[in-house]
Formats: C-alpha cells, structure tokens, sequence
C-alpha cells in the first residue's frame, strides 16, 4: 500500500492511483437523483463496477461529507466537471446545461456541508507559527535579535499567504529545527559571562587596507584626513576592515559624509554588512544614504553584527574605475563622494546582564561556572531552586502561551524540572530545559484558537447585519483575538497591553478593539504587515527571482530594485496611515518616489535616495500598483513579458476573479525575442479558439494594457530586441538592444468596453470600486485568520465593502471594518 | 547474529586504496537486512539529482531511441559512460502544470502545485524509502541543496529541512569532535528527549477541546514529536559509535553565491564520501538555479535569465554552456563511483545516479517530456527509451521501477502505477 491517508486521492488522476477503500459502504451516491442520473449517463462506465479509473466508483461514493477525504473528493468531481475536463475529450459531451446543473448541485450540497462544520469546528484550522512569526515572536518574548527565521525550514504557501493553517505542516525535522532554535534564543538571552567590553573608535578609510593595497587611483585623500570615493565600481568599495569585531551584538555607526564636486545634488551610497562585503552568503543590505552636497552631515545607524564582519562602502552612480585611472583621481571634475570618518560604538548593552537575561531570571545572583573553553563563564543560582524554577517558568508560560498560565496547565514541564533538579543538573540548566520544552510546547507553536468558549457569546461585539446569511463560527475568547490581532498588524506576539485587555475580557468590546487595531497600526511594528502582506499579496517577495540580463536592461541595478520595493512598501503605508480610498491602488495622482525611481519613470525633480511623496505630472502613465516597477518586474520573467501572466495576475490579486487553470493539453507561449513576431500576434491564435477564448477575453485585456511596461516596469513604446530592429542612442550611447515592433496596448473587455491604453484601462476598472473593495477584503481576511472566506461568506464581504463605500473606500476603516467583522472574530 | 562479514576486509583494502580509512559501524541492529539473513546481497543506494532550471531539450534528448542511438551533444560528456546509463523521454508527473513550482512535486509527484490554493505536498519518494530502509544507516537520508529549499518531503507534506553547507555536513559525517563536544551533544539528545517527552504530555492536554481538524493538526504534531524521539533514540545509539574517518580534507564552503557548478561539484565529493563510508543511502540534491551571473567563462547573463532565452541564439549559447559544466560534474561524479569497489562491484553498480529536472522546456515552464537520466544502480543500461509524448508515461513509473531496485515491493508510489517497461535490473 503507498501513502496510506492520501490527502488529495482524487487529485493523483483518474488515470489511476490512490486506492482508497471506501469498506463496506454499500451505500449508493444519492446525493441527488438528477446527479446520479448524470454519473449513469456520462460516468459510470468508467467510474463504476466495471471499470474504476483513478480508483473512483461513482456508484459507491457516498455523500457523507463529513469525511474529509469524501467532501475532497465531491470538490474535485465538481471542478473536473465544471471545467470541462471530465468526461474526456474522446468521450462523448455531456449535455452542457445538465453538467452545470450538476455542478451546481453539488457545490450547494458541499457548501451546505461545509457550513455545518464550520458552527462546530470554525472556517479555519488551529495554525502554527510561519517562521517570519517565530522569528519575531522570539524577538518580542526575550527582546534578543536572533536570526532563527533561516534555522526552520519554509513554509508552504496557500491561497497566496503562508500563515494558512490547512497547509502549515509539522514534521519530525522541523521538531528537531524548533528545538534548535529555542537553544539558540536562549543562548543569546541568558547571559553566561561577564560583561563585554565596548568599543569606539574612529576610522579613516586611509587606514583601510582597500585603500591601502588598491592599484587603482580611484580615490582623492584631503589634507584633513577625509577620502573622496570617485568610483562606484564593485571591486572599489571599501571594506572597514580596521573594524573586526570579536563580539556578537549591535553597534552603532556614525558616518561623516558629503558629496562633491556635484553640482549641489546628493551623491548617494550603499553601506553593506557582512563577512565579504558585497553580497556574500551572510552579507546584507544595511541600506541607503544621501550624502549632501559640500556640507558633511552625519549618517547614524545601529546595526547587528556577526563576531569578525564588517561594513563596507560604495557610492552609487558614480563613474567607472577605468574611466577614472585615465585621468587620475586628482585631476577628475566628476561627482565624488567625502567620508571625512566613520565612527564605530559597541557592542551596545545598556545594562549587563541584559534586559533579556532580567526578563527570565530577575535579580537572582550570577557565580562563576568555568568550562573547558571559557574560564570566565558564570550561571545564575538560586537558593530556593524549586519555587524559583516554578514561579520563573510560570512567568514566561503566560507569555510564551499568549494566556494565563496555572500550575496545572504546565504540570508536564514543571514536572520534568523538577526530575532535572534531582538530577543534580544545575538550576541553570534545570531551568533552561523547562523553557525549552515550553518553546517547544504545541501551545507556543500554534495559535490555539480552538479554546472552547469560557467566553460568553457577547452578541453586542458583533455588529448585527441585515439580511446576513452568513454562517456562524465559534466566537474567539478574547485571548485568541488578542493573538489574530498581533500576528495580523504585527506578525508576532500580542504585548503586555494587549494580553492585559484580553485578560481582562475587555478586548472584545468594539471601542476598546478599534483603539487596540490604532495602536497597533501606530505602533513601528506595524511594518511587517504592510511587509508581509504587500510581500505576498503583490507577490513583491519575488523581487529576487530574475534578474534582467544586461544586454536587453543595461538601465537596471541593485538600487532600482530595492526602490521599487520600497516605493510600493511606502505607498502603501501611506494610503494606510492616511486612510486614503483604496481606489488609489488602481490609480492615484502621486507615489512615493526617490531619484532612482524618479529617473526610471522619466519624472524631473527628484534627487537622491531618500523617498518622498511626490505629485504625478499629467501624462507619467504612474500611480497606483499596477503601473509599479515591482509589480511589473514580479509579473514579468526577467526577457519577456506576458500579457497571459500579467492579466491574470490582475485578475486574481486585484480584481478577485482568479482564472480557471489552463487546460493540460495548451501549449505555452514559446517566447521570442529576435523580432519577428509579437506575442499579440501569437495570442490571436488563442483567441480564435472557442475553448481558449472564453478565458483569454478576461486574461488578455489588463495584460495587454500592461504591455506598454517592459519587464524591470519602464515604459516603452517599442518592444527591446537583440535581433534586428532600429538601433537605439541614449545620452550619445549606443544601446545594446534595438527597438523591435511597436507595442499595441489597446484591447476591448469583456463587456465591450474598448482602451486604448493603461490610463483609460485604469479609468475603466475604477467604475466598479466595489468589486475591488470586495477583492481586497477578501486577500485581508485570508492574511488575517490564516484561512480563505468561504463562498457562503461573500456576502459578509460584500457587507464590508458596503460600509467602507460611505467612508470613501478609506483603507485604515477597511483594517477596522474587518477587524470588527464575524469573519475575523470568530474561528 | 556477528557480523561476520567476509567481505570487509576487501571492503575496507579497497576504500583505502581509494583515498579512504574508515572505522565502519556494525551496530547490529542496523545492518542491512541481507547481512543479517547471512547473505551478502548487494547494498542498494539510490541519489536524486534535480536542476531546476531544466536540460535545454535540443542538446539534451538524442533523435535516435534503442540502443544505437547518437549521444546528443550533453550526453555526449558522458560518452565514457554510455553502457552505465539510459536516458529517457516522454516521461512526466500527469497532473503538474507548467511553473517553476512544479519543484515541489518533483519526487513526490503531487498534483497541481501549480494551483495556488489547495496544493498539499506529499511524500518524496527517497523519504518513502527512507521510512522502510533508512534505518541500516547512521543517516537515514540526506537532503541537500544549493537553494534555500530542497527535494524531500515528508509524509504529512513538510519539507525537509535541506543541508545547505558542504563544511557542517561534512563534520556531521566524519567528525567526532572533542569529548566535551560528544558529552554536550549526548547531553543535547537526552535532555531532547526528556522535554519531547514532555511536550506529548501537553498537547494531550490541548486535545479535548479541539474540533476533528484542529485535532488532525495535534496529531500531526504528536507524530512528529514522537518519530523525533526515536530518532534521537537511534542518534544516541550511533552517537556511542566513532564516525567513519576519510582522508579527505574537509570542504571549504563557496563564497561566491552565483557559482553553481562550484556549489554542485563539492557536494557531489561529499556524497561520494558518504556513499562509499555508507554513512546513508539516499540522498538528493537540487542544484542551484540562480539569477547571478555563475563565474564560467564565457557566461555574461544569470542562469535564470539564459533559460528564458527567447530563441536568441546568443542566449542559447551561453545556456549550453552553463549546462554542459553540469553534465561534466555529472561525468565525474560517475567516474568517481564506477572507480570505488565494494565487494567487488562498483559503487555505481549498487547506486542509482537519478538526474533530472522540473521543467521539460524552462524556457515556457513546460512540465511536459522531463529530461531523464538514470544511470548505475543495477540496471541494463545503455538506450533510449523513448515513449510517445502524446501519450506520456507517468514520471512516478520510474520512482516505482527504483524503489524496486531498493529491494521495497512497491507496486505503486503517487501517480505511478507500474514500472518503467524496457527498463530491466542487470
């Protein structure tokens, strides 16, 4: 027997699999007569006594939906079917209004099934922590810094987001991971030596042995001990290297820096953190600076470094090392960048043993516990071992749980402190076990909404609706809204306030809940869900995932792309804090911009990296997401551009109409960028086919709009070819690409509505603000309760979009509206 | 039962000869079952490769099927080999559409990954054979990667965590580290398994008040905490045991992020290691599939980027190129194995050397006509078998064909439903 409890049978083909004994079940499909009639005339042949392909016997399928497997099965009966792909295309067609009838049957049933569940068991499943939230969940419960994200293994993603619970599993490695990384929180929280020597110094990046050993006269040194950096070449950055630090920790740098020779415009570099400088396994991007023109400004940042790394330095945009030895350093008029020095403190511990370590073991005494490679290693003691030990792991319970916590609830894990005690293990060590087990306890790793109701239903937290037809869920207790709340705006764990209220029973109350969500937006933590969300919502996670090749993208660089994701990070903070209507997503008359940005999308005015809110002059084709670098650089494969890709991206993650899958036997566009034809011309094929058409009317339309973007999202009238083509100049250089055919935008939608480009496209989709409010509720809801609304739920989404219409579709009432809505208080 | 072992004293003159000291631990209790029945049938082994970036199809499949066929021009690297291996067309999983998240269903064969909702991974089929003869082994499996992911996946659909470092898996394989480091990892394994025995105790406690699917979840947990206890059992065991010794230095991790050929070659000597210390005997592999630019000569564009090439004939050049650097690590990887007695068969004899890819045609996505190539392990090799791509065999066909091998009676495994016809053990 393979795969025992195979979770989608039917999935693994009708052409065989899965043997899935449905025992003595003799029980005949009467889930309805019409539906049975349907199977006889169309199915049974294949799927019955006779011949059972795929291991599916209609004839003996029963309609107990309560079975997981059975109700998975049903599902995928009614899409197979739906989608035209059962019966098979040699087989003869069912009648087409009958199979829809069919389907439609069978969906209400399902649908009638899943309702039931859900009053006893919830819309969504008990959901353990991603590793983004266990990362920072360890943040917020020791205040360590701990890079544990990349110690647990990926998550699975569902509907887009990986905080679904149905798809996060849980296996022995990843048990093994857990361990492992509550071992490494710990050793960073628990203080085991004396307190680490600080450090300051001030740098010159003379004393730098870049500078030091380099042939190339890339560099001015000033009378006053500062370096001009003339060069943004790679290999000229300049690595801190008298900065070696032995210590693990955080540490602050001030850097003196000024542009010059710039014509009074910034010069901005990039500073990077890491063992090898630029890009190395372990090396990251610490960020962006503008340094003004002629006057020094100091630049300050805190960071953490890994014992012997360092930072390294590069102005960006710069001229090329070549170009510059020709000429020598002294006698080049181009823009430099001053470091007149760089100041290094750390590592920065306010109070010794630190915050985290006095978080766990309060006051009680450190002694001196030598081992074989440290000697000057100290462990806490306690002289009342056991109570401490109880009323220490109490503590961090109530917190690591989210809930309060008696003796009883942890009995297993005092119990086993208590045998390490009697062990003789030190009561360091004891301890260290206990909190361990609790980090590994299902109660920290899940979120445990399946508590049963100590809480009344409090009928007048939920706002009555008319005409609701949705389905009742379990209501959360409060501590389990407390927990959605903070792993929804803050991907981590609820604070003390929030765990107060919740405690309290005061969470629940909707004035109390609406000041709640506003601290928490407030609050800077708040970044990880316009991170996280923006991340997987617009897929902006994938920013990495191609690469331009330089001949058809000379104009692309790691700033670009770190721009773009900021700017759709910023713009969409902004409509958030200014509760701005989320109609700007589709179009919007400005976005946040830096010079990058700014010179890729051919707007004046804007100079170096610092980001702004800036006005969009008529005419930019900018404003809203679809028109992004990022989104049109995620949408696009890196050469080529699909409108099939794009359109359907639009479909799904803005319009909320997901297309079917294409069927198996379609070819896939074959791309081709030597010239000779478009991917119009291509497409066309398709849509001459009866079959293909009825899909590709909605995909093709947005994806052609978008076609007036090229894949790193600049605009362009030309398609960028290495064929043959007109050859291109820009700023008196030659080009390595050449422009191809003209890009057509222009289609018609489904409904007849003709564009003639992406601006009148926009204008056309902002007609129905509805369909995009109710599109995003949808994506909100998913993030926010670790599960999709279910079709019953449509119309309590379509309840919302309602109530945010009168409030100009603003998007912070969209976050309360959902915040107060059943489908996120109830499981 | 002693572990009289004619043979290991051969074994143990040929590893030396090859590069290779080893203490080899014969825990009773895991020795191969055939040993143990006093026959000496050989150690079956099997090594999953995937490229994630697919086998330009053109260069990749000869024109010819059967026997006789021209080498193309990649397998032509492997011309030395030709008798050691066969290659395959018109193989693909049924129900995996066109993305580069069919990586997920690679070895697992689960349907639709392609489907953003609703995808459930399933096992990959070196852990289904893990789980039945994983245990005769210090590791039961390796899973490495150049990526952040990797290959194999557990039954209840979790990834298994990859190794990503050629250095940390080298001293988990052949380094004892000093007594203190043994006495802290005992110490780490028993105080594990105290709180796992904990931690089951409260889930217990989370039980009763869960509906029928938060309560699958527990259980998933409960299993997990449960399958991880017996293997820290197994680890304390083997934990008692010294560590096979290899005169091999041990690897310097790369640096160069975008150097995949680097990355492929050291872990390819690092599984040879562990093949012939027989420290496991399945592993898998995904190599890199970056959008760097990889450091080979004449390669000016990422991986990723030349395999959406557009038909640019340039593109395709380079392509090639990177590929071909693949296929030669490939070719070293099997001379290293075919070089390597035991009991006087090679190592690639008793190792089937799995390498392919995802994508059919990276260059549209395609899922369809996979480039297979299987070589060593026992069987007739030396063809083409090329089925019809309009009428595709299951990929999964070919995981039940080496299962077999692997001496597992399985007669099905995910969308496989038979073995590879023409496909026959020496």
């Amino acid at each position: 027997m393979i795969a025992p409890h195979k979770i989608f049978p039917l999935l693994c083909s009708f052409c065989g699999l899965a043997a899935l004994s449905f025992g003595a079940a003799e029980v005949k499909p009467q889930l309805d007569s019409q539906v049975a009639a349907f199977f006889e005339k169309n199915c049974i042949h294949c799927h019955g006594p006779k011949k059972s392909k795929g291991d599916l016997r209609l004839d003996q399928l029963t309609a107990d939906f309560s079975q997981r497997e059975n109700f998975d099965r049903w599902h995928e009966i009614a899409s197979r079917i739906e989608s035209g792909e059962m019966p098979p295309k040699k087989e003869s067609r069912p009648d087409a209004a009958q199979a829809k009838a069919v389907v439609r049957l069978i969906t209400t049933r399902l649908d009638q099934a899943a309702a039931k569940r859900r009053a006893t068991e919830g819309r969504v499943v008990i959901r353990r922590l991603n590793r983004v939230e266990y990362e920072n969940t360890v943040r917020d419960l020791f205040g360590v810094d701990a890079n544990l994200k990349d110690l647990l293994p990926l998550d699975s993603s569902a509907e887009g987001f990986d905080n679904i619970g149905d798809a996060l599993h849980i296996s022995s490695f990843s048990m093994d991971r857990y361990l492992e990384a509550a071992d490494t929180a710990l050793n960073q929280a628990i203080a085991n030596r004396p307190k680490p020597p600080a450090m300051q110094k001030r740098i010159r990046l003379t004393e730098t042995q870049h500078l030091r050993s380099t042939g190339e006269k890339v560099f001015r040194i000033r009378d006053d001990g500062g370096v001009v950096m003339f060069s943004s070449s790679a290999w000229q950055k300049v690595l801190l290297s008298p900065f070696y630090p032995s210590e693990r920790g955080r540490y602050r740098f001030r850097i003196s820096a000024s542009a010059t020779q710039s014509a009074g415009k910034p010069v901005t570099f990039q500073v990077w953190s890491g063992s090898a400088g630029m890009g190395g396994p372990r090396g990251h991007l610490v960020g962006y600076f503008d340094a003004p023109a002629d006057k020094p400004k100091l630049i300050e940042f805190v960071d953490r470094m890994e014992p012997k790394t360092s930072i390294s330095i590069l102005p960006y945009g710069l001229a090329g090392a070549r170009d510059i030895t020709k000429v020598g350093a002294a006698a080049w008029t181009e823009p430099g960048l001053v470091i007149d020095w760089v100041e290094v403190e750390g590592p920065l511990n306010e109070t010794w043993p630190p915050e985290s370590h006095r978080r766990l073991f309060g006051d009680l005494k450190q002694v001196s516990s030598p081992i074989y490679n440290q000697r000057d290693r100290v462990e806490v003691v306690s002289e009342s071992p056991q109570a401490d030990a109880k009323s220490i792991l109490l503590k961090f319970a109530r917190r690591a749980f989210r809930r309060p916590v008696t003796e009883t609830d942890i009995k297993p894990i005092l119990a086993l402190v208590e045998a390490r005690l009697a062990e003789k293990y030190s009561f360091e060590k004891a301890v260290r076990v206990g909190l361990m087990a609790i980090m590994a306890s299902p109660e920290f790793l899940f979120l445990n909404e399946g508590r049963k109701g100590d809480t009344p239903v409090a009928s007048a937290s939920v706002s009555a609706t008319n005409g609701d037809k949705s389905v009742a869920a379990p209501k959360l207790d409060d501590l389990a809204l407390a927990s959605r709340l903070s792993y929804f705006l803050w991907s981590s764990m609820p604070d003390e306030e929030l765990l107060t209220l919740a405690e309290q029973r005061k969470l629940s109350q909707p004035a109390t809940l609406r000041a709640q969500v506003e601290r928490l937006l407030n609050s800077p933590k708040s970044a990880a869900f316009t991170e996280n969300f923006t991340g997987q919502w617009l897929g902006l996670r994938d920013i990495d995932f191609t690469m331009p090749g330089h001949l058809l993208y000379p104009d692309f660089d790691d700033m670009l792309k770190v721009s773009m994701v900021r700017e759709t990070e910023l713009f969409f903070a902004e409509v958030l804090k200014r509760d701005l209507s989320l109609a700007n997503f589709i179009a919007s008359d400005f976005t946040m911009l830096n010079g990058r940005l700014a010179k890729h999308y051919g707007i004046p005015g804007v100079d170096g990296w610092e980001f702004r809110r800036v006005s969009l002059p008529p005419g930019s084709h900018r404003g809203g997401l679809l028109t992004m670098a990022s989104v049109l650089k995620v949408t696009a494969n890196g050469t080529t551009t699909s409108p099939v890709t794009r359109g359907a991206w639009v479909l799904d993650r803005i319009l909320g109409t997901p297309p079917p899958k294409p069927p198996e036997a379609v070819a896939q566009l074959e791309p081709d960028i030597r010239g000779a034809t478009t991917v119009r011309e291509q497409l066309a094929k398709h849509r001459q086919i009866e079959t293909c058409a009825s899909c590709h009317v909605k995909i093709d339309p947005p994806g052609f709009a978008l076609e007036s973007f090229d894949v790193i999202g600049g605009w362009r009238d030309y398609y960028r070819v290495r064929g043959s083509g007109k050859p291109v100049t820009l700023d008196g250089r030659k080009m390595s690409y050449r422009h191809g055919p003209k890009v057509n935008p222009a289609d018609v939608l489904p409904d007849g509505r003709a564009f003639h480009d992406i601006d009148e496209l926009k204008k056309l989709l902002l007609t129905d603000k509805d369909q995009i409010a109710r599109a995003l509720t949808a994506k909100l809801v998913t993030y926010a309760t670790g599960g999709s609304p279910e079709s019953a739920d449509a119309p309590a989404i379509g309840d919302i979009a309602q109530k945010i219409k009168t409030k100009n579709y603003g998007f912070r009432s969209l976050i309360h509206e959902i915040t107060q809505s059943k489908l996120f208080q109830e499981k | 039962m002693t572990p009289s072992l004619p043979s290991t004293v051969t074994r143990r003159t040929f590893l030396r000869a090859a590069g290779v000291t080893l203490a080899l631990p014969m825990l009773e209790s895991f020795q191969p079952r055939a040993f143990a029945a006093g026959r000496t049938a050989p150690i079956r082994r099997m090594v999953c490769v995937c490229a994630p970036l697919g086998l330009h199809p053109a260069a990749f499949f000869p024109t010819q099927a059967g026997k006789n066929y021209a080498l193309s021009p990649y397998l032509e690297v492997l011309k030395d080999f030709r008798n050691d291996f066969t290659v395959i067309s018109g193989l693909q999983h049924p129900n995996v559409g066109s993305t580069h998240d069919s990586i997920y269903s690679f070895l697992t064969g689960a349907p639709h990954p392609e489907l953003r909702a609703g995808f459930r991974n399933t096992v990959s089929v070196d852990q289904f054979a893990a789980e039945r003869i994983g245990g005769q082994t210090r590791f039961p499996s390796l899973s490495f990667s150049a990526e952040g992911f990797g290959l194999s996946w557990t039954r209840s659909g979790a990834l298994v965590p990859p190794d990503l470092y050629p250095a940390s898996v080298f001293s988990r394989l052949f380094l004892d580290g000093r007594p203190d480091e043994v006495e802290a990892q005992a110490r780490r394994l028993r105080d594990g398994r105290s709180i796992l025995d904990a931690v089951s105790e409260q889930s217990k406690r989370m039980q009763p008040t869960l509906g029928a699917r938060d309560r699958e979840k527990v259980d998933e947990y409960f299993t997990s905490v449960r399958e991880l206890e017996q293997r820290m059992a197994t680890s304390e065991e083997w934990s008692k045991k010294p560590k096979p010794k290899v005169e091999a230095k041990p690897p310097q991790n790369i640096q160069n992020s975008a150097d995949l050929i680097g990355k492929t070659r050291l872990m390819f000597d690092l599984m040879h290691l562990a093949l012939q210390t027989d420290s496991t005997r399945l592993m898998t592999m995904l190599l890199l599939g970056t959008s760097q630019v990889p450091p080979i000569q004449g390669v000016t564009q990422g991986h990723h980027d030349l395999s959406h090439h557009g038909q640019d004939p340039e593109k395709i050049a380079q392509l090639k190129t990177v590929e071909l650097e693949k296929m030669k690590a490939l070719r070293d990887l099997l001379a290293k194995l075919k070089a390597t007695q035991e009991q006087g068969e090679s190592l690639l004899d008793r190792t089937m050397i799995y390498f392919s890819s995802n994508l059919g045609n990276a260059s549209t996505h395609s899922t369809k006509n996979l480039p297979v190539l299987l070589a060593g392990g026992g069987f007739k090799h030396g063809q083409h078998l090329a089925f019809d791509q309009k009428n595709p065999v299951p990929l999964c066909n070919l995981y039940v064909s080496m299962l077999q091998r692997l001496g597992i009676e399985s007669e099905r495994f995910s969308s496989g439903t038979g073995t590879i016809p023409g496909l026959e053990m020496a």
